[in-house]
């Protein structure tokens, strides 16, 4: 344990040190691997797929707020289904537009859930965004969950219906819009999903701020447990066909998950190094913040005293 | 000569403004009742152009059956069930939109007082200095 806990204190004075590195290496990181992820799921438009547009990309992401990124990823995502569908574009757009116009109005800062979740769905781990959220968020963050998996439903949802809807003849143009509206609306998967995610969030937000010893390892179990519970009569109540134990393995990895999260990241003051400038009638001052940071190294205890030995020197 | 004290209130005040102060210092340069007004205005408009565009994939998404009713149905009934609609969705968006923005503009307000404080403690430091 000793060991952890050092190891958290040289990631905090690392992060404190070269946070004007890591923040921008991160969210290259992110846009990049989000927009790998759509090329490799949709890839329709070949001159998108290029690595270094990709690239370019990402590097934009990497300095710019990370709403830039979200914005970056719909629009990938509408690129890529104009070339394979009209229809597609027209439903997809105007759910993003939706979600843009009445939500991300209130909760800016957000916003990156919505591109972490489908990423999360994809390495299936997703039951690390409700837990998570429910320690780090607000119960509004129920909303973005919630936005960012209907995002990875209807991906999904256009992934998994490429040759019917490529089936479809080009006059068909209302048959294929009522095809693609129904599909989404209908998906009771996605519902029960949602309703799962947002009891699980609220659920651990409610728990973590009661003042009771270790509230945030109760808080990620019970909304561990919750979540799954809710999956499982959601699959009783609407035959979703959720794989049972998919979900419980799911779960269980992304409560072990959300611990590491948690004793790194979310228990840790990451305060960084900040310049700030300012001039009084006297002075300009161009003023380095670094935090303070205490090392706890570990003591060395002495378990056994070795016998001197003298060394006889004759003269 | 310098002043450590100043320094680290100064260095402080300045951090706040470049981080969090900088949204809350805008919240506090309106009026209460200016900026919950406004923003519940801009959340009207939001809501209003979300309901077209919800209006009108409703209507291609029927749009055979539309066009064949369209001279058999009550269009005045119809556009009133529309409004109702709209003004039950828009009204409902506001009403959000006031319990948002009045909480946040307490937050602000909660927020800027302490910094005005520390400003006034700043000033006051400089005083202190000026009649030493």
């Amino acid at each position: 344990m000793t060991t952890l806990l050092v190891a958290k204190q040289y990631i905090k004075l690392f992060y404190s040190k070269f946070e004007i590195y890591i923040t921008p290496f991160l969210k290259f990181l992110l846009a990049l691997v989000v927009l790998l992820q759509i090329n490799s799921r949709l890839g329709y438009m070949a001159a998108i797929e290029k690595i270094t547009v990709v690239l370019v990309v990402a590097l934009m992401c990497s300095f710019m707020p990370s709403n830039f990124t979200v914005i970056m990823a719909a629009l990938f995502v509408l690129l890529h289904l104009y070339s394979f569908s009209l229809e597609c574009t027209i439903v997809i757009g105007a759910a993003f537009f939706l979600m843009f116009l009445l939500y991300f109005r209130f909760s800016p800062g957000d916003t990156a859930v919505v591109v972490l979740t489908p990423i999360c769905f994809l390495l299936k781990i997703p039951y690390v965004i409700p837990i998570s959220m429910g320690l780090i968020g607000t119960p509004a963050s129920a909303v973005s969950v919630a936005c960012g998996v209907i995002a990875y439903y209807m991906i999904h949802f256009v992934c998994a219906n490429t040759t019917v809807l490529s089936g479809m003849a080009e006059e068909e143009m209302a048959a294929r819009f009522k095809f693609i509206v129904d599909g989404l609306l209908d998906n009771k998967e996605m519902v029960v999903t949602i309703a799962a995610f947002a009891v699980t969030l609220i659920l651990v937000y409610l728990i973590r701020r009661l003042s009771i010893d270790y509230a945030w390892t109760i808080a990620m179990a019970a909304g561990a447990f919750v979540n799954v519970m809710v999956i499982l009569i959601g699959d009783l109540m609407f035959d979703t066909n959720v794989s049972i134990f998919g979900v419980i393995v799911g779960t269980v990895i992304s409560f072990l998950i959300t611990g590491i999260l948690q004793f790194f990241v979310f228990h840790v003051d990451y305060s960084r190094t900040e310049k700030v400038q300012f001039e009084d009638d006297e002075y300009y001052y161009y003023v380095k913040a670094v935090p303070k940071v205490t090392l706890a190294r570990p003591e060395k205890k002495i378990k056994q005293i070795a016998g001197q030995k003298r060394n006889k020197t004759t003269h | 000569m310098l002043n450590e004290e100043r320094v680290i209130l100064m260095t402080k005040l300045a951090s706040y403004e470049a981080n969090d102060g900088k949204r809350n210092v805008a919240i506090g340069s309106y009026f209460r009742s200016d900026y919950i007004g406004w923003q519940v205005l801009k959340s009207i408009i939001s809501a209003t152009i979300a309901f077209v565009v919800v209006f009108a994939m409703y209507i291609f998404y029927d749009f055979e059956f539309f066009m064949m009713d369209i001279y058999k149905m009550d269009l005045l009934e119809f556009g009133t069930s529309v409004l109702k609609t709209y003004l039950w969705v828009a009204g409902a968006y506001a009403v959000l939109s006031y319990f948002v923005y009045s909480w946040r503009y307490a937050r602000a307000h909660k927020s800027l007082r302490l910094y005005y404080m520390n400003l006034r403690k700043l000033s006051g430091m400089y005083s202190n200095n000026h009649t030493v």
